[in-house]
Protein backbone atom coordinates (compact mmCIF):
# COMPACT_ATOMS: atom_id res chain seq x y z
CA UNK A 1 0.00 0.00 0.00
CA UNK A 2 1.77 3.25 -1.21
CA UNK A 3 2.43 5.76 1.94
CA UNK A 4 1.78 9.28 1.84
CA UNK A 5 4.29 10.97 3.92
CA UNK A 6 4.45 14.36 3.10
CA UNK A 7 2.08 17.43 3.13
CA UNK A 8 2.06 17.53 -0.87
CA UNK A 9 1.60 14.31 -1.44
CA UNK A 10 -1.84 14.06 1.45
CA UNK A 11 -3.09 17.24 -0.26
CA UNK A 12 -2.94 15.82 -3.71
CA UNK A 13 -4.48 13.02 -3.02
CA UNK A 14 -7.26 14.70 -1.50
CA UNK A 15 -8.08 16.61 -4.51
CA UNK A 16 -8.11 13.51 -6.66
CA UNK A 17 -10.69 12.29 -4.31
CA UNK A 18 -12.46 15.15 -4.16
CA UNK A 19 -12.74 15.45 -8.14
CA UNK A 20 -13.39 11.45 -8.07
CA UNK A 21 -16.54 12.30 -6.01
CA UNK A 22 -18.01 15.41 -8.21
CA UNK A 23 -17.34 13.02 -10.86
CA UNK A 24 -19.49 10.82 -8.82
CA UNK A 25 -22.05 12.66 -8.42
CA UNK A 26 -22.44 13.92 -11.84
CA UNK A 27 -22.88 9.75 -12.70
CA UNK A 28 -25.48 10.04 -10.37
CA UNK A 29 -27.21 13.00 -11.62
CA UNK A 30 -27.26 11.46 -15.13
CA UNK A 31 -29.05 8.15 -13.43
CA UNK A 32 -31.19 10.15 -12.11
CA UNK A 33 -32.66 11.71 -14.63
CA UNK A 34 -32.49 8.30 -16.85
CA UNK A 35 -34.26 5.89 -14.18
CA UNK A 36 -36.76 8.53 -13.50
CA UNK A 37 -37.74 10.67 -16.16
CA UNK A 38 -36.23 8.59 -18.97
CA UNK A 39 -38.45 5.97 -18.12
CA UNK A 40 -41.69 7.81 -16.85
CA UNK A 41 -43.73 6.24 -20.46
CA UNK A 42 -42.76 2.64 -19.75
CA UNK A 43 -45.59 0.54 -19.18
CA UNK A 44 -44.06 -1.62 -17.19
CA UNK A 45 -44.72 -2.03 -13.40
CA UNK A 46 -43.04 -3.79 -10.11
CA UNK A 47 -44.99 -4.56 -7.27
CA UNK A 48 -47.75 -1.70 -8.70
CA UNK A 49 -45.94 0.56 -9.13
CA UNK A 50 -44.21 1.82 -12.08
CA UNK A 51 -40.66 1.35 -13.65
CA UNK A 52 -39.53 5.33 -13.07
CA UNK A 53 -41.02 5.19 -9.23
CA UNK A 54 -38.81 2.11 -8.66
CA UNK A 55 -35.40 3.11 -10.10
CA UNK A 56 -35.97 6.22 -9.81
CA UNK A 57 -36.20 5.85 -6.05
CA UNK A 58 -35.12 2.56 -4.87
CA UNK A 59 -32.59 2.38 -8.16
CA UNK A 60 -31.20 5.88 -7.71
CA UNK A 61 -30.44 4.62 -3.94
CA UNK A 62 -28.77 1.41 -4.48
CA UNK A 63 -27.02 3.44 -7.38
CA UNK A 64 -25.79 5.91 -4.79
CA UNK A 65 -24.74 2.79 -2.38
CA UNK A 66 -22.25 1.45 -5.17
CA UNK A 67 -20.67 4.56 -5.84
CA UNK A 68 -20.06 5.35 -1.96
CA UNK A 69 -19.04 1.47 -2.14
CA UNK A 70 -16.46 2.53 -4.96
CA UNK A 71 -15.25 5.76 -3.97
CA UNK A 72 -14.93 4.59 -0.01
CA UNK A 73 -12.99 0.94 -0.81
CA UNK A 74 -11.28 1.38 -3.63
CA UNK A 75 -10.56 5.05 -4.92
CA UNK A 76 -9.86 6.52 -1.85
CA UNK A 77 -7.13 5.72 0.49
CA UNK A 78 -5.79 6.04 4.19
CA UNK A 79 -3.84 8.48 5.44
CA UNK A 80 -1.99 9.93 8.12
CA UNK A 81 -4.06 13.00 9.39
CA UNK A 82 -1.15 14.13 11.51
CA UNK A 83 -1.80 15.69 14.79
CA UNK A 84 -0.87 14.03 18.35
CA UNK A 85 -4.97 12.37 18.11
CA UNK A 86 -4.74 10.75 15.33
CA UNK A 87 -3.79 6.80 15.44
CA UNK B 1 -51.52 18.34 30.71
CA UNK B 2 -54.02 16.56 32.52
CA UNK B 3 -56.20 15.44 28.99
CA UNK B 4 -53.28 13.62 27.73
CA UNK B 5 -52.56 10.02 26.95
CA UNK B 6 -49.92 9.05 29.59
CA UNK B 7 -48.62 5.89 27.57
CA UNK B 8 -47.86 8.06 24.86
CA UNK B 9 -45.80 10.33 27.11
CA UNK B 10 -44.02 7.88 29.11
CA UNK B 11 -41.46 6.45 26.50
CA UNK B 12 -40.38 9.92 25.45
CA UNK B 13 -39.60 10.72 29.06
CA UNK B 14 -37.37 7.84 29.35
CA UNK B 15 -35.98 8.70 26.32
CA UNK B 16 -35.05 11.83 27.17
CA UNK B 17 -34.01 10.96 30.72
CA UNK B 18 -31.70 8.59 28.86
CA UNK B 19 -30.06 11.26 26.62
CA UNK B 20 -29.82 13.60 29.50
CA UNK B 21 -27.31 10.38 31.33
CA UNK B 22 -25.18 9.94 27.77
CA UNK B 23 -24.42 13.76 28.31
CA UNK B 24 -23.45 13.67 32.05
CA UNK B 25 -21.72 10.47 31.74
CA UNK B 26 -19.94 12.19 28.51
CA UNK B 27 -18.86 15.10 30.60
CA UNK B 28 -17.59 13.12 33.88
CA UNK B 29 -15.82 10.88 31.22
CA UNK B 30 -14.21 13.56 29.41
CA UNK B 31 -13.35 15.79 32.35
CA UNK B 32 -9.56 15.98 32.67
CA UNK B 33 -9.34 16.51 29.04
CA UNK B 34 -8.62 19.38 26.35
CA UNK B 35 -12.09 21.20 27.43
CA UNK B 36 -12.48 23.55 24.24
CA UNK B 37 -11.40 20.87 21.66
CA UNK B 38 -13.63 18.52 23.97
CA UNK B 39 -16.36 20.53 24.08
CA UNK B 40 -16.97 21.62 20.95
CA UNK B 41 -15.74 18.61 18.73
CA UNK B 42 -15.57 15.50 21.19
CA UNK B 43 -11.43 15.42 20.71
CA UNK B 44 -11.39 13.96 17.48
CA UNK B 45 -12.48 10.37 18.23
CA UNK B 46 -15.33 9.98 16.63
CA UNK B 47 -15.24 6.65 14.58
CA UNK B 48 -17.06 5.81 11.32
CA UNK B 49 -20.51 4.47 12.57
CA UNK B 50 -20.94 7.18 15.13
CA UNK B 51 -19.70 10.12 12.54
CA UNK B 52 -22.19 8.71 9.66
CA UNK B 53 -24.61 8.83 12.25
CA UNK B 54 -24.42 12.22 14.04
CA UNK B 55 -24.00 13.53 10.20
CA UNK B 56 -27.53 11.53 8.85
CA UNK B 57 -29.53 13.11 12.39
CA UNK B 58 -28.43 16.61 12.13
CA UNK B 59 -29.21 16.64 8.35
CA UNK B 60 -32.50 14.89 8.69
CA UNK B 61 -34.92 17.12 10.32
CA UNK B 62 -38.18 16.75 11.42
CA UNK B 63 -39.96 18.12 8.74
CA UNK B 64 -37.97 14.92 6.86
CA UNK B 65 -40.57 13.26 9.49
CA UNK B 66 -43.24 15.24 9.11
CA UNK B 67 -43.82 17.46 6.29
CA UNK B 68 -42.18 16.32 3.92
CA UNK B 69 -44.06 12.93 3.68
CA UNK B 70 -47.62 14.94 4.22
CA UNK B 71 -46.32 16.25 0.76
CA UNK B 72 -45.94 12.94 -0.70
CA UNK B 73 -49.56 11.70 0.69
CA UNK B 74 -50.55 14.68 -1.70
CA UNK B 75 -48.44 14.61 -4.77
CA UNK B 76 -47.03 10.97 -4.54
CA UNK B 77 -44.02 8.82 -6.30
CA UNK B 78 -42.64 12.28 -7.73
CA UNK B 79 -42.15 13.64 -4.36
CA UNK B 80 -40.09 10.40 -3.29
CA UNK B 81 -38.04 10.70 -6.41
CA UNK B 82 -37.17 14.60 -5.39
CA UNK B 83 -36.45 13.46 -1.86
CA UNK B 84 -33.97 10.69 -2.64
CA UNK B 85 -31.21 13.30 -4.34
CA UNK B 86 -30.53 13.55 -0.54
CA UNK B 87 -28.44 10.20 -0.71
CA UNK B 88 -26.00 12.62 -2.41
CA UNK B 89 -25.51 14.54 0.93
CA UNK B 90 -23.65 12.67 3.19
CA UNK B 91 -21.23 11.25 0.70
CA UNK B 92 -20.42 14.37 -0.90
CA UNK B 93 -19.95 16.45 2.04
CA UNK B 94 -17.02 13.99 3.45
CA UNK B 95 -15.76 13.13 0.13
CA UNK B 96 -14.80 16.42 -1.16
CA UNK B 97 -14.51 18.82 2.24
CA UNK B 98 -13.79 15.62 4.90
CA UNK B 99 -10.46 14.64 4.36
CA UNK B 100 -9.41 18.41 3.54
CA UNK B 101 -10.65 19.70 6.83
CA UNK B 102 -9.56 17.15 8.57
CA UNK B 103 -5.71 17.69 7.78
CA UNK B 104 -6.36 21.36 7.98
CA UNK B 105 -8.09 21.41 11.84
CA UNK B 106 -4.99 19.46 12.85
CA UNK B 107 -2.43 21.48 10.96
CA UNK B 108 -4.06 25.02 12.25
CA UNK B 109 -5.29 23.30 15.70
CA UNK B 110 -8.53 24.48 14.38
CA UNK B 111 -11.72 23.50 16.02
CA UNK B 112 -14.51 25.32 13.96
CA UNK B 113 -14.96 25.92 10.21
CA UNK B 114 -14.70 29.58 10.89
CA UNK B 115 -11.32 28.69 12.44
CA UNK B 116 -10.25 27.51 8.73
CA UNK B 117 -12.22 30.31 6.90
CA UNK B 118 -10.12 32.74 9.30
CA UNK B 119 -6.71 30.82 8.24
CA UNK B 120 -7.97 30.84 4.78
CA UNK B 121 -8.51 34.05 4.13
CA UNK B 122 -6.45 36.38 6.97
CA UNK B 123 -9.42 38.09 8.10
CA UNK B 124 -11.35 38.68 11.53
CA UNK B 125 -14.23 40.35 9.72
CA UNK B 126 -14.61 37.82 7.52
CA UNK B 127 -14.26 35.39 10.38
CA UNK B 128 -16.95 37.17 12.35
CA UNK B 129 -19.84 37.70 9.42
CA UNK B 130 -19.40 33.87 9.35
CA UNK B 131 -19.86 33.64 13.34
CA UNK B 132 -22.84 35.50 12.68
CA UNK B 133 -24.35 33.88 9.81
CA UNK B 134 -24.11 30.86 11.59
CA UNK B 135 -25.90 31.92 14.46
CA UNK B 136 -28.42 34.29 12.83
CA UNK B 137 -29.55 31.05 10.36
CA UNK B 138 -29.13 28.48 13.11
CA UNK B 139 -31.06 30.70 15.67
CA UNK B 140 -34.33 29.87 12.63
CA UNK B 141 -33.30 26.48 11.78
CA UNK B 142 -33.56 25.92 15.57
CA UNK B 143 -36.99 27.66 15.89
CA UNK B 144 -38.20 25.70 13.45
CA UNK B 145 -37.64 22.35 14.63
CA UNK B 146 -38.81 23.05 17.77
CA UNK B 147 -42.24 24.47 17.11
CA UNK B 148 -42.71 21.20 14.48
CA UNK B 149 -41.08 18.99 17.31
CA UNK B 150 -43.78 20.54 19.93
CA UNK B 151 -46.80 20.66 17.60
CA UNK B 152 -46.40 16.81 16.65
CA UNK B 153 -45.97 16.68 19.95
CA UNK B 154 -49.14 18.05 21.02
CA UNK B 155 -51.21 16.60 18.05
CA UNK B 156 -50.67 12.94 19.01
CA UNK B 157 -50.35 12.76 22.47
CA UNK B 158 -52.94 15.16 23.32
CA UNK B 159 -50.73 17.53 25.70
CA UNK B 160 -50.33 20.95 25.16
CA UNK B 161 -47.72 22.42 22.76
CA UNK B 162 -45.92 23.98 25.88
CA UNK B 163 -45.56 20.94 27.61
CA UNK B 164 -44.03 19.22 24.84
CA UNK B 165 -41.79 22.10 24.28
CA UNK B 166 -40.45 21.70 27.71
CA UNK B 167 -40.33 18.07 27.37
CA UNK B 168 -38.33 17.70 24.91
CA UNK B 169 -36.74 21.28 23.89
CA UNK B 170 -35.53 22.10 27.12
CA UNK B 171 -33.90 19.14 27.86
CA UNK B 172 -31.99 19.12 24.57
CA UNK B 173 -30.87 22.31 25.52
CA UNK B 174 -29.75 20.80 29.14
CA UNK B 175 -27.95 18.00 27.46
CA UNK B 176 -26.32 19.74 24.74
CA UNK B 177 -24.96 22.51 27.41
CA UNK B 178 -23.78 19.57 29.48
CA UNK B 179 -22.07 16.98 27.47
CA UNK B 180 -20.88 19.41 24.63
CA UNK B 181 -20.08 17.90 20.77
CA UNK B 182 -19.08 14.22 22.13
CA UNK B 183 -22.67 13.59 23.50
CA UNK B 184 -24.16 15.42 20.65
CA UNK B 185 -22.74 12.44 18.70
CA UNK B 186 -23.75 10.09 20.93
CA UNK B 187 -27.43 10.89 20.90
CA UNK B 188 -27.65 11.77 17.53
CA UNK B 189 -26.61 8.20 16.77
CA UNK B 190 -29.66 7.17 19.10
CA UNK B 191 -31.68 9.56 17.74
CA UNK B 192 -30.80 7.82 14.23
CA UNK B 193 -31.88 4.44 15.38
CA UNK B 194 -34.83 5.51 16.63
CA UNK B 195 -35.62 7.21 13.63
CA UNK B 196 -35.05 4.20 12.07
CA UNK B 197 -36.81 2.07 14.17
CA UNK B 198 -39.94 4.61 14.37
CA UNK B 199 -40.26 4.60 9.93
CA UNK B 200 -40.67 0.48 9.95
CA UNK B 201 -42.80 0.57 13.33
CA UNK B 202 -45.50 3.41 11.52
CA UNK B 203 -44.82 1.28 8.17
CA UNK B 204 -45.91 -1.70 9.34
CA UNK B 205 -49.42 -0.46 11.38
CA UNK B 206 -50.19 1.67 8.40
CA UNK B 207 -49.88 -1.13 5.77
CA UNK B 208 -52.18 -3.28 8.73
CA UNK B 209 -54.47 -0.33 8.97
CA UNK B 210 -54.96 0.13 5.03
CA UNK B 211 -55.84 -3.74 4.79
CA UNK B 212 -52.53 -4.76 3.34
CA UNK B 213 -49.71 -3.86 0.77
CA UNK B 214 -51.57 -5.40 -2.28
CA UNK B 215 -55.27 -3.63 -1.02
CA UNK B 216 -53.80 -0.45 -0.28
CA UNK B 217 -52.09 0.18 -3.99
CA UNK B 218 -54.69 -1.38 -5.89
CA UNK B 219 -56.94 1.46 -4.37
CA UNK B 220 -54.24 4.49 -5.09
CA UNK B 221 -53.84 3.10 -9.09
CA UNK B 222 -57.89 3.55 -9.45
CA UNK B 223 -58.48 6.41 -7.77
CA UNK B 224 -54.94 8.62 -7.60
CA UNK B 225 -53.66 8.13 -10.74
CA UNK B 226 -51.11 11.21 -10.31
CA UNK B 227 -49.63 10.15 -7.76
CA UNK B 228 -47.94 7.65 -10.22
CA UNK B 229 -47.11 10.34 -12.21
CA UNK B 230 -43.62 11.95 -12.00
CA UNK B 231 -45.45 15.74 -13.07
CA UNK B 232 -47.81 14.67 -10.56
CA UNK B 233 -50.71 16.16 -13.30
CA UNK B 234 -48.97 19.62 -12.39
CA UNK B 235 -47.98 19.41 -8.75
CA UNK B 236 -44.92 18.10 -9.10
CA UNK B 237 -43.21 20.92 -11.57
CA UNK B 238 -39.37 20.60 -12.89
CA UNK B 239 -39.05 23.66 -10.77
CA UNK B 240 -39.31 21.77 -7.49
CA UNK B 241 -36.81 19.10 -8.90
CA UNK B 242 -34.11 21.45 -9.62
CA UNK B 243 -34.12 23.53 -6.89
CA UNK B 244 -33.92 20.52 -4.61
CA UNK B 245 -31.29 19.16 -6.39
CA UNK B 246 -29.48 22.29 -5.10
CA UNK B 247 -31.32 23.19 -1.67
CA UNK B 248 -31.18 19.75 -0.14
CA UNK B 249 -28.22 17.99 -2.52
CA UNK B 250 -25.41 19.42 -3.82
CA UNK B 251 -24.78 22.88 -1.78
CA UNK B 252 -25.39 20.80 1.35
CA UNK B 253 -22.00 19.69 1.50
CA UNK B 254 -21.18 23.58 2.40
CA UNK B 255 -23.56 23.81 5.28
CA UNK B 256 -21.54 24.31 8.67
CA UNK B 257 -22.93 21.69 10.59
CA UNK B 258 -21.83 19.35 8.16
CA UNK B 259 -18.36 20.52 7.49
CA UNK B 260 -17.37 20.42 11.16
CA UNK B 261 -17.77 16.88 11.19
CA UNK B 262 -14.57 16.48 9.17
CA UNK B 263 -13.10 18.17 11.91
CA UNK B 264 -14.31 15.27 14.49
CA UNK B 265 -13.50 12.16 13.20
CA UNK B 266 -10.52 10.07 14.69
CA UNK B 267 -9.07 8.48 11.50
CA UNK B 268 -9.92 7.90 7.56
CA UNK B 269 -10.96 4.46 7.99
CA UNK B 270 -13.85 5.85 10.05
CA UNK B 271 -14.53 8.37 7.23
CA UNK B 272 -14.39 5.96 4.49
CA UNK B 273 -16.92 3.84 6.45
CA UNK B 274 -18.94 6.72 7.57
CA UNK B 275 -19.57 7.58 3.64
CA UNK B 276 -20.74 4.09 2.85
CA UNK B 277 -23.04 3.97 6.09
CA UNK B 278 -24.66 7.44 6.15
CA UNK B 279 -25.86 6.87 2.26
CA UNK B 280 -27.39 3.61 3.68
CA UNK B 281 -29.40 5.14 6.25
CA UNK B 282 -30.30 8.29 4.81
CA UNK B 283 -31.48 6.70 2.02
CA UNK B 284 -32.97 4.11 4.08
CA UNK B 285 -35.16 6.82 6.10
CA UNK B 286 -35.59 9.06 2.84
CA UNK B 287 -37.37 6.87 0.92
CA UNK B 288 -39.24 4.37 4.33
CA UNK B 289 -41.07 7.63 5.69
CA UNK B 290 -41.75 9.38 2.63
CA UNK B 291 -43.36 5.89 0.80
CA UNK B 292 -45.25 5.58 4.48
CA UNK B 293 -46.32 9.15 3.28
CA UNK B 294 -48.09 7.83 0.67
CA UNK B 295 -49.27 4.62 1.99
CA UNK B 296 -51.10 6.24 4.48
CA UNK B 297 -53.95 6.62 1.61
CA UNK B 298 -54.65 3.15 3.36
CA UNK B 299 -55.53 4.57 6.86
CA UNK B 300 -56.89 8.52 6.05
CA UNK B 301 -59.42 8.60 2.80
CA UNK B 302 -59.89 12.21 2.44
CA UNK B 303 -57.11 14.64 1.39
CA UNK B 304 -54.27 16.46 3.07
CA UNK B 305 -56.85 19.28 3.50
CA UNK B 306 -59.39 17.23 5.06
CA UNK B 307 -56.86 16.70 7.89
CA UNK B 308 -55.87 20.90 8.39
CA UNK B 309 -52.83 20.26 5.70
CA UNK B 310 -50.10 18.34 4.96
CA UNK B 311 -48.19 19.04 7.82
CA UNK B 312 -51.40 16.82 9.67
CA UNK B 313 -50.96 13.66 7.76
CA UNK B 314 -48.42 11.95 9.58
CA UNK B 315 -49.31 13.11 13.11
CA UNK B 316 -53.13 11.82 12.10
CA UNK B 317 -51.55 8.33 10.82
CA UNK B 318 -50.18 8.16 13.91
CA UNK B 319 -52.78 8.58 16.19
CA UNK B 320 -55.30 6.31 13.62
CA UNK B 321 -52.85 3.62 12.87
CA UNK B 322 -50.66 2.78 15.96
CA UNK B 323 -52.06 1.20 18.98
CA UNK B 324 -52.25 3.47 21.75
CA UNK B 325 -49.38 2.05 23.76
CA UNK B 326 -47.52 2.31 21.21
CA UNK B 327 -47.94 6.32 20.49
CA UNK B 328 -45.52 6.98 22.19
CA UNK B 329 -43.03 5.35 20.52
CA UNK B 330 -43.75 5.89 17.45
CA UNK B 331 -43.59 10.08 18.23
CA UNK B 332 -40.12 9.07 19.39
CA UNK B 333 -39.05 8.90 15.90
CA UNK B 334 -39.76 12.46 14.45
CA UNK B 335 -39.28 14.14 17.48
CA UNK B 336 -35.70 12.27 17.57
CA UNK B 337 -35.22 14.13 13.96
CA UNK B 338 -36.10 17.03 15.84
CA UNK B 339 -33.48 16.79 18.84
CA UNK B 340 -30.44 15.47 16.55
CA UNK B 341 -30.71 19.02 14.49
CA UNK B 342 -30.82 20.79 17.58
CA UNK B 343 -27.80 19.39 19.16
CA UNK B 344 -26.23 19.55 16.17
CA UNK B 345 -27.24 23.45 15.01
CA UNK B 346 -26.11 24.75 19.21
CA UNK B 347 -23.49 22.78 19.51
CA UNK B 348 -21.81 24.96 16.38
CA UNK B 349 -23.74 28.27 17.38
CA UNK B 350 -22.09 28.04 20.48
CA UNK B 351 -18.46 27.80 19.31
CA UNK B 352 -19.16 30.49 16.81
CA UNK B 353 -19.67 32.83 19.81
CA UNK B 354 -17.24 31.20 22.24
CA UNK B 355 -14.43 29.71 20.33
CA UNK B 356 -14.52 32.36 17.05
CA UNK B 357 -15.34 35.67 18.81
CA UNK B 358 -14.86 35.62 22.43
CA UNK B 359 -11.92 33.34 22.68
CA UNK B 360 -10.18 34.62 19.46
CA UNK B 361 -10.55 38.66 20.55
CA UNK B 362 -9.31 37.41 23.89
CA UNK B 363 -5.99 35.54 22.50
CA UNK B 364 -5.60 38.67 20.48
CA UNK B 365 -5.27 41.26 23.01
CA UNK B 366 -3.57 39.06 25.49
CA UNK B 367 -6.41 38.39 27.75
CA UNK B 368 -5.83 35.57 29.73
CA UNK B 369 -8.69 33.41 30.06
CA UNK B 370 -9.01 30.32 32.47
CA UNK B 371 -10.24 27.14 32.25
CA UNK B 372 -12.85 27.08 34.14
CA UNK B 373 -14.09 30.13 32.80
CA UNK B 374 -14.03 28.94 29.37
CA UNK B 375 -15.90 26.12 30.42
CA UNK B 376 -18.74 28.10 32.01
CA UNK B 377 -18.54 30.45 29.26
CA UNK B 378 -18.77 27.58 26.86
CA UNK B 379 -21.92 25.77 29.05
CA UNK B 380 -23.67 29.06 29.84
CA UNK B 381 -23.49 30.28 25.92
CA UNK B 382 -25.14 26.89 24.82
CA UNK B 383 -27.73 27.21 27.24
CA UNK B 384 -28.80 31.25 26.31
CA UNK B 385 -28.62 30.48 22.40
CA UNK B 386 -30.83 27.34 23.26
CA UNK B 387 -32.93 29.53 26.20
CA UNK B 388 -33.82 32.25 23.50
CA UNK B 389 -34.81 29.85 20.95
CA UNK B 390 -37.27 28.33 23.16
CA UNK B 391 -38.41 31.46 24.18
CA UNK B 392 -39.27 31.88 20.59
CA UNK B 393 -40.56 29.00 20.21
CA UNK B 394 -43.28 29.45 22.89
CA UNK B 395 -45.04 31.87 20.56
CA UNK B 396 -44.85 29.92 17.42
CA UNK B 397 -43.93 32.18 14.16
CA UNK B 398 -46.08 31.64 11.37
CA UNK B 399 -44.93 29.99 7.77
CA UNK B 400 -42.21 27.64 10.03
CA UNK B 401 -41.66 25.42 7.68
CA UNK B 402 -40.58 28.69 5.48
CA UNK B 403 -38.47 29.31 7.75
CA UNK B 404 -36.85 26.32 8.08
CA UNK B 405 -36.20 26.54 4.03
CA UNK B 406 -34.74 29.92 4.59
CA UNK B 407 -32.02 29.49 7.01
CA UNK B 408 -30.85 26.41 4.59
CA UNK B 409 -31.03 28.56 1.74
CA UNK B 410 -29.13 31.68 3.49
CA UNK B 411 -26.31 29.19 4.49
CA UNK B 412 -25.61 27.59 1.67
CA UNK B 413 -25.32 31.16 0.01
CA UNK B 414 -22.69 32.02 2.66
CA UNK B 415 -20.66 29.24 2.68
CA UNK B 416 -20.86 27.30 -0.41
CA UNK B 417 -18.13 28.82 -2.36
CA UNK B 418 -16.15 30.81 0.18
CA UNK B 419 -15.41 26.99 0.89
CA UNK B 420 -15.52 25.14 -1.86
CA UNK B 421 -13.38 27.70 -3.79
CA UNK B 422 -11.53 28.74 -0.88
CA UNK B 423 -9.87 25.23 -0.46
CA UNK B 424 -9.14 24.03 -3.75
CA UNK B 425 -8.90 27.19 -5.87
CA UNK B 426 -5.36 29.16 -5.14
CA UNK B 427 -6.70 32.53 -6.56
CA UNK B 428 -9.56 32.31 -4.35
CA UNK B 429 -8.58 35.58 -2.06
CA UNK B 430 -10.11 37.32 0.80
CA UNK B 431 -12.22 40.26 -1.35
CA UNK B 432 -13.86 36.97 -3.16
CA UNK B 433 -14.90 35.28 0.16
CA UNK B 434 -15.63 38.74 1.63
CA UNK B 435 -18.44 39.76 -1.44
CA UNK B 436 -19.53 36.48 -1.65
CA UNK B 437 -20.43 35.59 1.56
CA UNK B 438 -21.93 39.20 2.21
CA UNK B 439 -23.25 40.05 -0.76
CA UNK B 440 -24.70 36.49 -1.98
CA UNK B 441 -26.56 36.62 1.82
CA UNK B 442 -27.67 39.99 1.33
CA UNK B 443 -29.12 39.42 -1.81
CA UNK B 444 -30.51 36.10 -0.90
CA UNK B 445 -32.19 37.46 1.83
CA UNK B 446 -33.01 40.69 -0.01
CA UNK B 447 -34.90 38.66 -2.69
CA UNK B 448 -36.65 36.33 -0.24
CA UNK B 449 -38.04 39.51 1.78
CA UNK B 450 -39.18 41.12 -2.00
CA UNK B 451 -40.40 37.44 -2.76
CA UNK B 452 -38.33 37.77 -6.33
CA UNK B 453 -37.63 34.54 -8.48
CA UNK B 454 -36.10 33.87 -11.96
CA UNK B 455 -38.37 31.37 -13.60
CA UNK B 456 -40.17 30.57 -10.47
CA UNK B 457 -37.62 28.58 -8.95
CA UNK B 458 -36.60 29.01 -4.57
CA UNK B 459 -34.34 32.38 -4.43
CA UNK B 460 -31.17 29.96 -3.62
CA UNK B 461 -30.61 29.70 -7.21
CA UNK B 462 -30.25 33.53 -7.34
CA UNK B 463 -28.66 33.52 -3.62
CA UNK B 464 -25.74 30.70 -4.90
CA UNK B 465 -25.45 32.29 -8.48
CA UNK B 466 -24.65 35.84 -7.19
CA UNK B 467 -22.46 34.56 -4.41
CA UNK B 468 -20.04 32.85 -7.33
CA UNK B 469 -19.70 35.83 -9.52
CA UNK B 470 -19.10 38.12 -6.38
CA UNK B 471 -16.45 35.35 -5.55
CA UNK B 472 -15.00 35.49 -8.47
CA UNK B 473 -15.11 39.08 -9.37
CA UNK B 474 -13.47 39.56 -6.05
CA UNK B 475 -10.58 36.99 -6.68
CA UNK B 476 -9.68 38.51 -9.93
CA UNK B 477 -9.42 42.19 -8.85
CA UNK B 478 -8.21 41.59 -5.02
CA UNK B 479 -4.60 41.02 -3.55
CA UNK B 480 -3.93 37.31 -4.23
CA UNK B 481 -3.31 35.17 -0.70
CA UNK B 482 0.15 35.44 0.92
CA UNK B 483 2.28 32.68 -0.14
CA UNK B 484 2.64 31.34 4.00
CA UNK B 485 -0.97 30.47 3.56
CA UNK B 486 -1.34 29.04 0.33
CA UNK B 487 1.70 27.32 1.80
CA UNK B 488 -0.60 25.43 4.42
CA UNK B 489 -3.81 25.34 2.26
CA UNK B 490 -1.91 23.85 -1.29
CA UNK B 491 1.18 22.70 -0.07
CA UNK B 492 3.45 21.88 -2.72
CA UNK B 493 6.93 19.77 -1.39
Amino acid sequence: MKKFNTDAEKFSLVRREAIYTGLALVGLIIFWLIAGFGTASSEIKIFHLPLWAVLGTVGVWFVAIVISAILSKILFKDVDLGGDDDD
Amino acid sequence: MTEGNLSALLPLVIFMAFMVAISIFVRHKQAEKNFVSNYFIGNRQLGGFVLAMTTVATYSSVSSFVGGPGMAFQVGFGWIYMAVVQVTAIFLVLGIFGKRVALLARKLNAVTVVDIIRARFQSDFLAAVAAFVIVLFFCGTMTAQFVGGAKLFAAVTGYSYEAGLILFGLVVVVYTSIGGFRAVALTDTLCALIMMIGIVLLLHYVLQAGGGYENIMTTLEKNNPELFEPFSFGNMPWTIYFTQWLLVGICTIALPQSVVRGISYKNTAGLHQAMLIGTVVVGFMNIGINFTGILAHGVLTGTAADYGGVDNVIPTTIVRAMPPELVGLAIIGPLAASISTISGLLIVASSAIVKDVYLHYAEKNNHVVTPSRVKFLSMATTALIGGAVFVIALTPPSLIWLINMFAFGGLETAFFWTLLLGLFWKRANKLGAMLSMTGGTIIYCATQAAGFKIFNLHQITIGITCSLILFLIGSYFGKKSDEETLKIFFPTK
